[in-house]
C-alpha cells in the first residue's frame, strides 16, 4: 500500500525528509512497507525468520542508497528491487532444495482433513490441510528463483506486469512467460494433492 | 471436450489470463460458459485460480506468525543502521590493517625477484659478444651497441625519456 492509498505524507516527501537528517520520516517508510515487504520476502525464501531478515536488511540498505533514488519513479518498485535481490541471495545461501519440508509449526495438533474438492481460501481452511500447504511449498521451493519472485510478486503483491518488469529488470514478456511456467507447476501440484 | 462455444484448448490459455484479470468481458463469458460443460477444463480453472489464493492464505499466515517481530521492524532497522553507520566511522582494526600483510608479501617477492648484481643498471645490455649496429624500436630508447678492437663502444640514443 503506498501514500495514494493510505492518504498519508507522498513517499517522496519522506524521502527526502529523511535526506535532510529526519529518520523519523524512514521510520514511516518502514512502517509503510514492512508487510508487504514481508509477504513477498517469505513468498521467496520459504521461511519467516529469514524473511524478517531479508526485509530488515533491505531497509537498511536502502537507507544507505536512498541517495540514489530517482525522484518521480516509485520508492517500492525501487525498494523492491533491493528486497527481490536480497531475498534471492538468501535463498541462495540457504540452499533449500524441493525436499526441504514445509516449515509445520504453525499447525496445530488437532487439524483434521479438509472438506473435499474445495481449495483453502483462508487461514483456517489451509490450517486444516497440512498437506496441501507441504505440496504448495515443495512446488515453490522448486521452482527457478525469479520464477518464485514473478508469482510472488503477482499473486502476493497484486503487482501489475510492468511493475514487476522493473522490480526484476526484465521485460513483459519475460515476466508473463515466468509467471503462466511458475503458475502451471504450481497448479499441477494443486491438482496433484487434490487427485492423489 | 465441447463446451458452449469454445474448444477445451483455447479454453486452457485464456483461463490464465482470467486469473490474472486480464480478460476482457466477452471473452470471460465465453470462458464461463465452456467451464459450465466441461469438468476437465472447470478443474483445471477451480485449480489456476487456487493457486493465488492458497499462496496469499499462505503468505498470510506466516506473516501472523511473525507479527510481532514484524511490529518491532523499525527497532531492528534503527539498529542495523546504527550498527552500520559506526562500522563505516570506525573501521574494525582488523581492516584497518589489512593492508599490511599485503605490503609485506610484495616486499617478499621483490627482494626474491630483484636482480642481485648493484653494478648492473637495468638499461645495460647484459652482453657485448654480438655485435647488433642498429636496433630500431617503436619505444622511446634506442641503443646501437657495436664491440669495438679494444674497447666495446656503446651509442644511446633516448627520446623522450630521461637517462
Amino acid at each position: 500500500m503506498n501514500e495514494r492509498e493510505t492518504g498519508g505524507v507522498p513517499d517522496d516527501a519522506l524521502i527526502r525528509t529523511t535526506l535532510a537528517g529526519d529518520d523519523g520520516a524512514f521510520a514511516e517508510l518502514v512502517e509503510r512497507y514492512k508487510g508487504r515487504a514481508f509477504a513477498v520476502a517469505v513468498g521467496i525464501v520459504g521461511n519467516g525468520d529469514d524473511a524478517l531478515d531479508v526485509v530488515q536488511d533491505s531497509f537498511i540498505k536502502a537507507y544507505y542508497k536512498l541517495k540514489e533514488f530517482r525522484f518521480g519513479s516509485n520508492f517500492y518498485t525501487w525498494f523492491y528491487r533491493l528486497l527481490v535481490n536480497q531475498a534471492i541471495d538468501r535463498w541462495r545461501k540457504s540452499a533449500r532444495s524441493a525436499e526441504v519440508p514445509f516449515d509445520e509449526s504453525w499447525l496445530s495438533e488437532d487439524a483434521s482433513p479438509p472438506d473435499a474438492f474445495a481449495y483453502p481460501q483462508t487461514p483456517e481452511d489451509l490450517l486444516r490441510d497440512r498437506e496441501l500447504g507441504d505440496a504448495l511449498q515443495r512446488a515453490l521451493d522448486a521452482l527457478p528463483e525469479y520464477h518464485r519472485a514473478v508469482i510472488v510478486l503477482r499473486e502476493v503483491d497484486g503487482m501489475a506486469y510492468d511493475e514487476i518488469a522493473k522490480v526484476l529488470g526484465c521485460s513483459v514478456g519475460t515476466v508473463m512467460s515466468r509467471l503462466h511456467y511458475a503458475r502451471a507447476k504450481l497448479k499441477e501440484s494443486l491438482k496433484a494433492h487434490r487427485e492423489g | 471436450m465441447e463446451g458452449a462455444t469454445m474448444d477445451c484448448r483455447t479454453a486452457l490459455e485464456k483461463m490464465a489470463r482470467n486469473a490474472d484479470g486480464l480478460l476482457p468481458r466477452e471473452a470471460e463469458a465465453e470462458l464461463s460458459g465452456h467451464l459450465a460443460g466441461c469438468p476437465a477444463c472447470a478443474a483445471e480453472d477451480a485449480a489456476i485460480s487456487a493457486t493465488g489464493a492458497v499462496l496469499r492464505v499462505l503468505t498470510g499466515i506466516r506473516a501472523r506468525r511473525e507479527a510481532p517481530a514484524l511490529d518491532a521492524m523499525w527497532t531492528r532497522v534503527r539498529a542495523g543502521i546504527e550498527e552500520s553507520g559506526e562500522a563505516r566511522l570506525h573501521p574494525s582494526w582488523i581492516a584497518r590493517w589489512a593492508w599490511i600483510p599485503a605490503a609485506v608479501a610484495l616486499a617478499i617477492l621483490a627482494l626474491l625477484f630483484y636482480p642481485a648484481g648493484t653494478d648492473r643498471s637495468p638499461f645495460h645490455p647484459s652482453t657485448f659478444d654480438v655485435a647488433v649496429e642498429d636496433v630500431e624500436s617503436e619505444a622511446a630508447t634506442v641503443a646501437l651497441v657495436d664491440k669495438g678492437e679494444d674497447l666495446p663502444r656503446v651509442i644511446w640514443i633516448i627520446e623522450d625519456a630521461k637517462t
